[in-house]
Protein backbone atom coordinates (compact mmCIF):
# COMPACT_ATOMS: atom_id res chain seq x y z
CA UNK A 1 0.00 0.00 0.00
CA UNK A 2 2.94 2.16 0.53
CA UNK A 3 3.49 4.03 -2.90
CA UNK A 4 2.61 7.04 -4.36
CA UNK A 5 -0.66 5.85 -5.89
CA UNK A 6 -1.94 5.67 -2.33
CA UNK A 7 -1.41 9.63 -2.01
CA UNK A 8 -3.70 10.69 -4.38
CA UNK A 9 -7.67 10.78 -4.24
CA UNK A 10 -9.91 9.64 -6.79
CA UNK A 11 -11.31 13.77 -6.60
CA UNK A 12 -7.51 14.31 -8.79
CA UNK A 13 -7.33 11.85 -10.81
CA UNK A 14 -7.89 12.14 -14.62
CA UNK A 15 -9.07 8.67 -15.39
CA UNK A 16 -12.17 8.58 -18.04
CA UNK A 17 -14.47 7.34 -15.44
CA UNK A 18 -17.96 9.81 -15.06
CA UNK A 19 -17.46 11.95 -12.11
CA UNK A 20 -20.79 10.03 -11.03
CA UNK A 21 -19.06 6.53 -11.24
CA UNK A 22 -16.22 8.13 -9.30
CA UNK A 23 -18.51 9.73 -6.31
CA UNK A 24 -19.90 6.49 -6.41
CA UNK A 25 -16.81 4.48 -5.89
CA UNK A 26 -16.33 6.40 -3.17
CA UNK A 27 -19.22 5.44 -0.81
CA UNK A 28 -17.80 2.14 0.68
CA UNK A 29 -14.26 3.39 1.65
CA UNK A 30 -15.99 6.53 2.92
CA UNK A 31 -18.43 4.77 5.33
CA UNK A 32 -15.34 2.45 6.14
CA UNK A 33 -13.49 5.44 7.51
CA UNK A 34 -16.42 6.73 9.61
CA UNK A 35 -17.23 3.01 10.93
CA UNK A 36 -13.51 3.21 12.01
CA UNK A 37 -13.42 6.53 13.31
CA UNK A 38 -16.99 6.44 15.19
CA UNK A 39 -15.53 2.86 17.12
CA UNK A 40 -12.62 4.90 18.26
CA UNK A 41 -15.20 7.39 19.56
CA UNK A 42 -17.29 4.63 21.20
CA UNK A 43 -14.15 2.89 22.74
CA UNK A 44 -13.05 6.27 24.25
CA UNK A 45 -16.50 7.47 25.67
CA UNK A 46 -17.57 3.84 26.79
CA UNK A 47 -14.10 3.13 28.46
CA UNK A 48 -14.64 6.62 30.12
CA UNK A 49 -18.35 6.30 31.19
CA UNK A 50 -17.16 2.49 32.74
CA UNK A 51 -14.20 4.13 34.36
CA UNK A 52 -16.00 6.64 36.00
CA UNK A 53 -19.25 5.03 37.20
CA UNK A 54 -17.03 2.17 38.92
CA UNK A 55 -14.10 4.77 40.45
CA UNK A 56 -11.89 3.36 38.56
CA UNK A 57 -8.65 5.93 38.30
CA UNK A 58 -8.00 4.61 34.63
CA UNK A 59 -6.07 7.41 31.86
CA UNK A 60 -7.94 8.71 28.96
CA UNK A 61 -7.05 7.45 25.33
CA UNK A 62 -7.91 9.34 22.96
CA UNK A 63 -10.48 8.45 20.38
CA UNK A 64 -7.24 8.72 18.25
CA UNK A 65 -5.21 6.00 19.05
CA UNK A 66 -8.34 3.75 19.04
CA UNK A 67 -9.22 4.54 15.06
CA UNK A 68 -5.36 4.34 13.96
CA UNK A 69 -5.27 0.63 15.94
CA UNK A 70 -8.76 0.11 14.52
CA UNK A 71 -7.68 0.76 11.42
CA UNK A 72 -3.87 -0.80 11.30
CA UNK A 73 -5.59 -4.61 12.58
CA UNK A 74 -7.79 -4.34 9.58
CA UNK A 75 -5.17 -3.64 7.17
CA UNK A 76 -2.50 -5.92 8.53
CA UNK A 77 -5.20 -9.26 9.05
CA UNK A 78 -7.70 -9.04 6.41
CA UNK A 79 -6.68 -6.12 4.38
CA UNK A 80 -8.65 -3.49 2.74
CA UNK A 81 -10.52 -4.89 0.35
CA UNK A 82 -10.05 -3.11 -3.33
CA UNK A 83 -13.97 -1.84 -3.13
CA UNK A 84 -13.03 0.62 -0.10
CA UNK A 85 -9.77 1.69 -1.49
CA UNK A 86 -10.70 4.56 -3.40
CA UNK A 87 -12.99 5.83 -0.77
CA UNK A 88 -9.90 5.32 2.36
CA UNK A 89 -7.67 7.26 0.14
CA UNK A 90 -9.31 10.04 0.85
CA UNK A 91 -8.37 10.29 4.18
CA UNK A 92 -5.76 13.39 3.13
CA UNK A 93 -8.74 15.73 1.33
CA UNK A 94 -10.53 15.35 4.94
CA UNK A 95 -7.18 16.05 6.76
CA UNK A 96 -6.27 19.08 4.59
CA UNK A 97 -10.61 20.27 5.01
CA UNK A 98 -9.80 19.40 8.72
CA UNK A 99 -6.93 22.18 8.88
CA UNK A 100 -8.54 24.61 7.25
CA UNK A 101 -11.83 24.56 9.82
CA UNK A 102 -9.33 24.19 12.70
CA UNK A 103 -8.39 27.88 11.75
CA UNK A 104 -11.30 28.68 13.50
CA UNK A 105 -9.42 27.90 16.67
CA UNK A 106 -6.87 30.43 15.97
CA UNK A 107 -6.80 34.13 16.40
CA UNK A 108 -4.67 35.73 13.80
CA UNK A 109 -2.17 36.88 16.36
CA UNK A 110 -1.27 33.28 17.83
CA UNK A 111 -0.90 32.33 13.97
CA UNK A 112 1.58 35.03 13.39
CA UNK A 113 3.06 34.65 16.71
CA UNK A 114 3.36 30.74 16.68
CA UNK A 115 3.66 30.39 13.02
CA UNK A 116 6.51 32.89 13.35
CA UNK A 117 8.54 31.03 15.84
CA UNK A 118 7.69 27.84 14.11
CA UNK A 119 9.27 28.99 10.52
CA UNK A 120 12.35 29.85 12.85
CA UNK A 121 12.89 26.84 14.53
CA UNK A 122 11.98 25.32 10.84
CA UNK A 123 14.83 27.13 9.01
CA UNK A 124 17.26 26.41 11.87
CA UNK A 125 16.31 22.25 11.98
CA UNK A 126 15.95 22.34 7.82
CA UNK A 127 19.57 23.32 7.33
CA UNK A 128 20.87 21.01 9.95
CA UNK A 129 18.92 17.60 8.98
CA UNK A 130 19.10 17.96 5.26
CA UNK A 131 23.06 18.47 5.64
CA UNK A 132 22.85 15.03 7.87
CA UNK A 133 19.79 12.96 5.67
CA UNK A 134 23.05 13.62 3.05
CA UNK A 135 25.83 12.55 5.05
CA UNK A 136 23.88 9.71 5.79
CA UNK A 137 22.95 8.80 2.49
CA UNK A 138 26.29 8.59 1.11
CA UNK A 139 27.23 6.78 4.12
CA UNK A 140 24.97 4.28 3.17
CA UNK A 141 25.22 4.58 -0.52
CA UNK A 142 22.29 5.36 -1.33
CA UNK A 143 21.15 6.86 -5.05
CA UNK A 144 21.78 10.76 -4.45
CA UNK A 145 18.48 11.11 -5.94
CA UNK A 146 16.87 8.85 -3.09
CA UNK A 147 18.71 10.87 -0.62
CA UNK A 148 17.21 13.88 -1.74
CA UNK A 149 13.63 12.53 -1.56
CA UNK A 150 14.46 11.12 1.93
CA UNK A 151 15.81 14.22 2.75
CA UNK A 152 12.67 16.36 1.62
CA UNK A 153 10.09 13.57 2.96
CA UNK A 154 11.80 13.90 6.61
CA UNK A 155 12.85 17.71 6.73
CA UNK A 156 9.89 19.15 5.03
CA UNK A 157 6.56 17.41 5.43
CA UNK A 158 6.50 13.87 4.69
CA UNK A 159 4.62 12.21 1.83
CA UNK A 160 3.42 15.21 -0.12
CA UNK A 161 7.10 16.88 -0.24
CA UNK A 162 8.24 13.63 -1.69
CA UNK A 163 5.11 13.87 -4.27
CA UNK A 164 6.13 17.46 -5.18
CA UNK A 165 9.73 16.65 -5.73
CA UNK A 166 9.68 13.41 -7.45
CA UNK A 167 8.71 15.18 -10.80
CA UNK A 168 10.78 18.38 -10.35
CA UNK A 169 14.31 16.26 -9.79
CA UNK A 170 13.15 13.69 -12.24
CA UNK A 171 13.83 11.27 -9.68
CA UNK A 172 12.44 7.30 -10.42
CA UNK A 173 9.31 5.81 -9.60
CA UNK A 174 11.27 3.04 -7.60
CA UNK A 175 12.98 5.59 -5.87
CA UNK A 176 10.30 7.66 -4.59
CA UNK A 177 8.41 4.39 -3.58
CA UNK A 178 11.42 3.42 -1.04
CA UNK A 179 11.04 7.50 0.27
CA UNK A 180 7.34 7.00 0.82
CA UNK A 181 7.86 4.24 2.34
CA UNK A 182 10.54 4.68 5.23
CA UNK A 183 8.66 8.57 5.81
CA UNK A 184 5.45 6.25 6.20
CA UNK A 185 6.69 3.51 8.56
CA UNK A 186 8.61 6.65 10.33
CA UNK A 187 5.36 8.28 10.84
CA UNK A 188 3.46 4.87 12.32
CA UNK A 189 6.55 4.78 14.68
CA UNK A 190 6.50 8.16 15.66
CA UNK A 191 2.67 8.02 16.51
CA UNK A 192 3.58 5.68 19.44
CA UNK A 193 6.63 6.75 20.43
CA UNK A 194 6.05 10.99 20.28
CA UNK A 195 3.67 11.06 23.21
CA UNK A 196 5.40 8.35 25.70
CA UNK A 197 8.48 10.73 25.54
CA UNK A 198 6.46 13.92 25.37
CA UNK A 199 4.61 12.78 29.04
CA UNK A 200 8.43 11.44 30.27
CA UNK A 201 9.59 15.00 29.53
CA UNK A 202 6.74 16.58 31.20
CA UNK A 203 6.68 18.79 27.96
CA UNK A 204 4.12 21.41 28.34
CA UNK A 205 0.96 20.96 25.52
CA UNK A 206 2.39 23.86 23.67
CA UNK A 207 5.93 22.68 23.64
CA UNK A 208 5.21 18.95 22.56
CA UNK A 209 2.54 20.40 19.78
CA UNK A 210 5.56 22.37 18.63
CA UNK A 211 8.07 19.55 18.78
CA UNK A 212 5.31 16.86 17.21
CA UNK A 213 4.50 19.89 14.20
CA UNK A 214 8.44 20.25 13.63
CA UNK A 215 9.44 16.89 13.84
CA UNK A 216 6.97 14.08 12.87
CA UNK A 217 6.78 13.99 8.91
CA UNK A 218 3.43 13.46 7.41
CA UNK A 219 0.79 15.76 8.06
CA UNK A 220 -1.90 13.26 8.99
CA UNK A 221 0.68 11.46 11.75
CA UNK A 222 1.79 15.24 12.88
CA UNK A 223 -2.10 15.94 13.61
CA UNK A 224 -2.36 12.28 15.35
CA UNK A 225 0.38 12.26 17.53
CA UNK A 226 -0.53 15.68 18.46
CA UNK A 227 -4.01 14.60 19.44
CA UNK A 228 -2.71 11.49 20.96
CA UNK A 229 -1.05 13.70 23.78
CA UNK A 230 -3.99 16.60 24.35
CA UNK A 231 -6.54 18.51 22.50
CA UNK A 232 -4.43 21.82 23.20
CA UNK A 233 -1.08 19.83 21.60
CA UNK A 234 -2.94 18.88 18.48
CA UNK A 235 -3.82 22.04 17.52
CA UNK A 236 -0.46 23.54 18.02
CA UNK A 237 1.05 20.76 16.47
CA UNK A 238 -1.28 21.23 13.12
CA UNK A 239 0.15 24.93 13.12
CA UNK A 240 3.32 24.26 13.29
CA UNK A 241 2.90 21.51 10.95
CA UNK A 242 1.29 23.90 8.52
CA UNK A 243 4.05 26.41 9.12
CA UNK A 244 7.11 23.47 7.91
CA UNK A 245 4.84 22.62 4.79
CA UNK A 246 4.11 26.10 3.78
CA UNK A 247 8.20 26.10 2.77
CA UNK A 248 7.93 22.91 0.66
CA UNK A 249 7.72 25.22 -2.51
CA UNK A 250 11.32 26.88 -1.74
CA UNK A 251 12.87 23.17 -0.82
CA UNK A 252 11.77 21.73 -4.13
CA UNK A 253 12.55 24.73 -5.93
CA UNK A 254 15.81 24.59 -4.29
CA UNK A 255 16.42 20.44 -4.80
CA UNK A 256 15.05 21.18 -8.37
CA UNK A 257 17.67 23.99 -9.60
CA UNK A 258 20.41 21.65 -8.18
CA UNK A 259 19.76 18.86 -9.98
CA UNK A 260 18.94 20.80 -13.26
CA UNK A 261 22.79 22.34 -12.60
CA UNK A 262 24.30 18.36 -12.97
CA UNK A 263 22.24 18.10 -16.23
CA UNK A 264 19.72 15.73 -14.23
CA UNK A 265 16.45 17.57 -14.21
CA UNK A 266 14.99 19.99 -16.43
CA UNK A 267 15.47 23.56 -15.89
CA UNK A 268 12.18 25.32 -14.06
CA UNK A 269 11.82 27.78 -16.31
CA UNK A 270 8.88 29.98 -14.56
CA UNK A 271 10.28 30.14 -10.78
CA UNK A 272 7.05 32.02 -9.45
CA UNK A 273 4.89 29.73 -11.01
CA UNK A 274 6.59 26.69 -9.47
CA UNK A 275 6.61 27.97 -5.99
CA UNK A 276 2.57 29.01 -6.37
CA UNK A 277 1.89 25.49 -8.21
CA UNK A 278 3.77 23.47 -5.15
CA UNK A 279 2.42 25.82 -2.17
CA UNK A 280 -0.38 23.76 -0.28
CA UNK A 281 -3.40 25.90 -1.00
CA UNK A 282 -4.88 24.65 2.49
CA UNK A 283 -2.65 27.38 4.48
CA UNK A 284 -4.13 30.11 2.47
CA UNK A 285 -7.75 28.45 3.57
CA UNK A 286 -6.65 28.10 7.19
CA UNK A 287 -5.27 31.81 7.40
CA UNK A 288 -8.77 32.79 5.91
CA UNK A 289 -10.56 31.12 8.79
CA UNK A 290 -8.17 32.30 10.72
CA UNK A 291 -8.88 36.05 9.88
CA UNK A 292 -12.52 35.72 9.49
CA UNK A 293 -12.83 34.62 13.67
CA UNK A 294 -10.19 37.18 14.41
CA UNK A 295 -12.90 39.70 12.93
CA UNK A 296 -15.51 38.26 14.68
CA UNK A 297 -17.43 37.20 11.55
CA UNK A 298 -18.66 33.93 12.84
CA UNK A 299 -20.86 33.99 16.66
CA UNK A 300 -19.24 31.82 19.79
CA UNK A 301 -21.77 28.77 18.97
CA UNK A 302 -20.84 28.87 15.26
CA UNK A 303 -17.01 28.94 16.25
CA UNK A 304 -17.98 25.87 18.52
CA UNK A 305 -19.87 24.23 15.52
CA UNK A 306 -16.77 24.82 12.92
CA UNK A 307 -14.10 22.86 15.66
CA UNK A 308 -16.40 20.73 15.59
CA UNK A 309 -16.58 19.98 11.89
CA UNK A 310 -12.59 19.95 12.13
CA UNK A 311 -12.90 17.14 14.68
CA UNK A 312 -15.58 15.44 12.97
CA UNK A 313 -13.05 15.33 9.81
CA UNK A 314 -9.96 14.37 11.97
CA UNK A 315 -11.83 11.39 12.33
CA UNK A 316 -12.04 10.19 9.16
CA UNK A 317 -8.02 10.93 8.49
CA UNK A 318 -7.21 9.41 11.84
CA UNK A 319 -9.14 6.18 10.45
CA UNK A 320 -7.41 6.32 7.14
CA UNK A 321 -3.79 6.72 8.80
CA UNK A 322 -4.49 2.97 10.36
CA UNK A 323 -6.46 1.64 7.21
CA UNK A 324 -3.48 2.63 4.69
CA UNK A 325 -0.59 1.16 6.79
CA UNK A 326 0.64 -2.53 5.80
CA UNK A 327 3.47 -3.27 7.59
CA UNK A 328 3.90 -5.92 4.76
CA UNK A 329 3.80 -4.02 2.10
CA UNK A 330 6.61 -1.71 4.24
CA UNK A 331 8.75 -4.22 5.30
CA UNK A 332 9.29 -4.90 0.96
CA UNK A 333 10.64 -1.92 0.92
CA UNK A 334 14.76 -3.03 1.51
CA UNK A 335 16.39 -1.69 5.09
CA UNK A 336 18.80 0.54 3.73
CA UNK A 337 16.42 3.36 2.95
CA UNK A 338 14.61 2.64 6.08
CA UNK A 339 17.88 2.72 7.95
CA UNK A 340 18.86 6.50 6.14
CA UNK A 341 15.54 7.66 7.20
CA UNK A 342 15.36 6.08 11.40
CA UNK A 343 18.66 7.62 11.91
CA UNK A 344 17.89 10.95 10.30
CA UNK A 345 14.47 10.97 12.01
CA UNK A 346 16.25 10.22 15.48
CA UNK A 347 18.51 13.06 14.59
CA UNK A 348 15.76 15.56 13.79
CA UNK A 349 13.78 14.83 16.92
CA UNK A 350 15.98 15.64 18.84
CA UNK A 351 17.10 18.98 16.89
CA UNK A 352 13.60 19.96 17.02
CA UNK A 353 13.67 18.73 20.59
CA UNK A 354 16.34 20.90 21.88
CA UNK A 355 15.26 24.13 19.57
CA UNK A 356 11.64 23.79 21.66
CA UNK A 357 13.26 23.37 24.72
CA UNK A 358 15.21 26.78 23.82
CA UNK A 359 12.08 28.74 22.23
CA UNK A 360 10.37 27.70 25.45
CA UNK A 361 12.61 29.64 27.58
CA UNK A 362 13.63 32.25 25.87
CA UNK A 363 10.66 33.15 23.04
CA UNK A 364 7.88 32.50 26.13
CA UNK A 365 5.59 29.82 23.47
CA UNK B 1 12.91 13.71 -19.93
CA UNK B 2 9.29 15.34 -18.94
CA UNK B 3 8.58 18.62 -18.60
CA UNK B 4 8.89 19.16 -14.75
CA UNK B 5 6.83 22.57 -14.39
CA UNK B 6 3.97 20.82 -16.40
CA UNK B 7 0.59 21.98 -15.14
CA UNK B 8 -1.04 19.00 -13.90
CA UNK B 9 -4.87 17.82 -15.43
CA UNK B 10 -7.53 19.37 -13.13
CA UNK B 11 -7.91 20.99 -9.54
CA UNK B 12 -5.41 19.62 -7.47
CA UNK B 13 -6.71 18.03 -3.68
CA UNK B 14 -6.31 21.35 -1.95
CA UNK B 15 -8.26 23.43 -3.43
CA UNK B 16 -11.50 21.24 -3.06
CA UNK B 17 -10.71 20.46 0.56
CA UNK B 18 -10.46 24.60 0.69
CA UNK B 19 -13.27 25.33 -1.36
CA UNK B 20 -15.20 22.19 0.83
CA UNK B 21 -14.00 23.60 4.58
CA UNK B 22 -15.43 27.55 3.37
CA UNK B 23 -18.48 25.88 1.81
CA UNK B 24 -19.41 24.68 5.22
CA UNK B 25 -17.93 27.44 7.37
CA UNK B 26 -20.23 29.82 5.53
CA UNK B 27 -23.31 27.31 5.84
CA UNK B 28 -22.55 27.32 9.61
CA UNK B 29 -22.14 31.44 9.25
CA UNK B 30 -25.60 31.93 7.39
CA UNK B 31 -27.34 29.38 10.11
CA UNK B 32 -28.27 26.98 7.49
CA UNK B 33 -26.83 24.09 9.19
CA UNK B 34 -27.30 22.65 12.46
CA UNK B 35 -25.18 23.26 15.37
CA UNK B 36 -22.20 20.45 15.04
CA UNK B 37 -22.03 18.65 18.55
CA UNK B 38 -19.09 16.32 18.84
Amino acid sequence: MATAANTTTPLSQSEPASLGRRIVALIPGLLLLAAVGYAGKFIEQSIAAYTKSHHITFPNIEYVLWAIVIGLLISNTVGVPRVFQPGVATYEFWLKAGIVLLGSRFLLGDVLHLGGISLLLVAVALTLSLTFMHILGRTFKLKPKLTSLLAVGSSICGVSAIIAAKPAIDADDEDASYAIAAILALGAISLFTFPLIGHSLHLSDKAYGLWAGLAVDNTAEATAAGALYSDAAGKVAVLAKTSRNALIGFIVLGYAIYWASRGQAQAVTNKAEFLWRKFPKFVLGFLLISLLATLSFFSKPQLASIANLSRWAFLLTFAGVGLRTSFRELGKQGWRPFAVGAIGEVFIALVTLGLVYGADRFLHL
Amino acid sequence: MPEPTAPRRGLSLDVYAVALALLLALLVRLNLIPSIKW
